[in-house]
């Protein structure tokens, strides 16, 4: 679970919107939107301990440490980093306390489950966006975090990506995470059962995805 | 070329297998830390820190005289505070890391040379850069190898968190609180190793040193894991071949290593498999 109270952030000291009060609820999946700029990635950051808020705080339920997991926007990767696929997906062992035989079942698996297993000697410079978008899906489910921040994770996925990230979405919400994503894609969204969260400077509105639709014309003035 | 000829001189000489081994060390954990300077973008932070180290080298030979300890420890002082500051007014002031490094490096040098002159010109400005491989004594050696072993050793408990932070710095945070600690442990291994050097070979030719290899390792291989020991190798050759060509041609040690290092990576450009010329693909390589 994520509370935020009063929380304000932003950068060079300048909140991006006024206070904002959120309960988060186990098992909760929420679209952060708005538009370029407006603070959403930010948000995220603040809400995984990478930023300090202006003003305000965030409590999470777990420790921060192992408890929380983000996923940033691929541009923070570097992409010529020599190292393989597996490699990279490994990292989300880091504070897992399993074994070497299970660690290399379950890290066989969750390249299984996200379509990369002939991929895993590929070097990071030879995938595509979508696959290492996928990689770093697949980093994260390795965490094992009770609270997942996915910074655009639609970003650069094919169908086949989409579907698959859907799927672990569905899944990881069946396990009782909570789960916040930042999204541009809210036609997609709007097939979810999924809460929003729309930031603007006037102020931040949450309501179901859905209800944003409906009303997309008149918010697209807002945001 | 027959062994012999590859090998007499250390044979027969000891201040010749003095220099070997020291070089030899110091090519060992100087190679792999210059890898991780590359991948962290900070390539020229070595050549940065080694001119930092002057002021603190000097002042400590116009109080001490030429004692290696007192050497070694302003060297260090001098180095570390270069690398704090910069990193001090990058994190206050968002300047970026290279750029405070580059307004403060100038500094310390002129610093340093204005200290040697008050010191009255005793040590030689020439000798603390370029140095000589062939002066290393016994104290110098175990020193050379003591900061290799360190070197290597905190490289290795470190290299986790060193990789991660220079692939995914973000991602890393989110999970450890590490990456700072790994980021200043591996400043504090790259001017150590400045330091134990500009005695041997001098603190530009260790930055030759550091860098040369890591940079021509880049062109055979893209695992990091072939890298590490790929470097380190490269510079131990170099400085064994480099000091035979100083003995037999009557050169100045410390240039002759890193020129080979030198040639090395030039050849690596033209022949390397990966992006070397030869095999060039339409996409540059970035890193």
């Amino acid at each position: 679970m994520i509370e935020c109270h009063g929380l304000q952030w932003g950068a060079g000291g300048r909140a991006l919107t006024p206070p904002l009060d959120l309960q988060l609820a186990a098992g909760s999946l929420t679209a952060v939107i708005g538009s370029n700029g407006s603070g959403k990635s930010s948000l995220l950051k603040v809400m995984a301990g990478l930023d300090r808020p202006l003003a305000g705080r965030v409590d999470v339920n777990v420790p921060l440490l192992g408890g929380v997991s983000y996923l940033p926007q691929q541009q923070h990767v570097d992409r010529q980093f020599p190292i393989r696929l597996a490699e990279l997906v490994s990292a989300g062992f880091w504070r897992s306390r399993l074994g070497r035989s299970e660690r290399q079942a379950r890290l066989r698996q969750t390249l299984m489950d996200w379509g990369l297993l002939d991929l895993q000697t590929q070097g990071l410079h030879a995938l595509s966006g979508g696959e290492l978008q996928r990689a770093l899906l697949a980093r994260l489910s390795l965490t094992d975090a009770q609270v997942l921040l996915l910074d655009e994770p639609e970003a650069a996925l094919d169908d086949v990506g989409l579907r698959l990230l859907w799927q672990h979405v569905e899944r990881w919400q069946q396990e009782g995470r909570t789960l916040v994503l930042v999204s541009h894609n809210l036609a997609g969204l709007e097939r979810k059962n999924c809460e929003g969260l729309l930031i603007a400077r006037s102020g931040c509105i949450r309501a179901p995805i859905r209800q944003f639709m409906a009303e997309r014309q008149r918010l697209g003035q807002v945001a | 070329m027959t062994p012999d000829i590859l090998w007499a001189p250390f044979g027969e000489f000891a201040f010749m297998r003095r220099a070997l081994f020291g070089g030899v060390a110091l090519a060992c954990s100087a190679g792999p830390l210059g890898v991780f300077l590359i991948l962290r973008r900070m390539s020229l932070i070595g050549d940065a820190i080694a001119h930092g180290i002057l002021p603190g080298a000097a002042l400590a030979f116009w109080l001490f005289g030429l004692s290696l300890p007192a050497l070694t420890a302003g060297g260090l002082v001098a180095g570390l505070g270069m690398a704090g500051a910069a990193a001090w007014v990058t994190r206050r002031t968002g300047l970026r890391e290279d750029a405070s490094l580059a307004a403060l490096y100038p500094i310390s040098l002129a610093s340093g040379v204005l200290l040697l002159g008050l010191a009255g010109r005793k040590l030689d400005l020439l000798h603390l850069l370029f140095g000589s491989a062939l002066a290393v004594d016994t104290t110098t050696l175990y020193g050379m190898l003591g900061t290799a072993v360190f070197s290597l050793v905190v490289l290795a408990l470190s290299y986790r968190a060193l990789a991660l932070d220079s692939l995914d710095p973000l991602f890393l945070r989110s999970i450890s609180r590490f990456g700072p600690l790994a980021h200043a442990a591996f400043l504090t291994l790259v001017v150590l190793n400045l330091v134990i050097g500009f005695q041997a070979i001098g603190a530009l030719m260790v930055a030759g040193l550091m860098m040369l290899p890591a940079a021509a390792a880049r062109f055979w291989s893209r695992r990091l894991l072939v890298l590490l020991p790929l470097a380190a190798m490269v510079g131990a050759v170099c400085v064994w071949l480099g000091l035979l060509l100083s003995f037999y041609a009557s050169l100045p040690s410390g240039p002759c290593i890193v020129l080979l290092a030198g040639v090395f990576y030039l050849f690596s450009v033209v022949a390397g498999p990966v992006h070397g010329l030869l095999r060039s693909s339409p996409f540059p390589m970035t890193v």
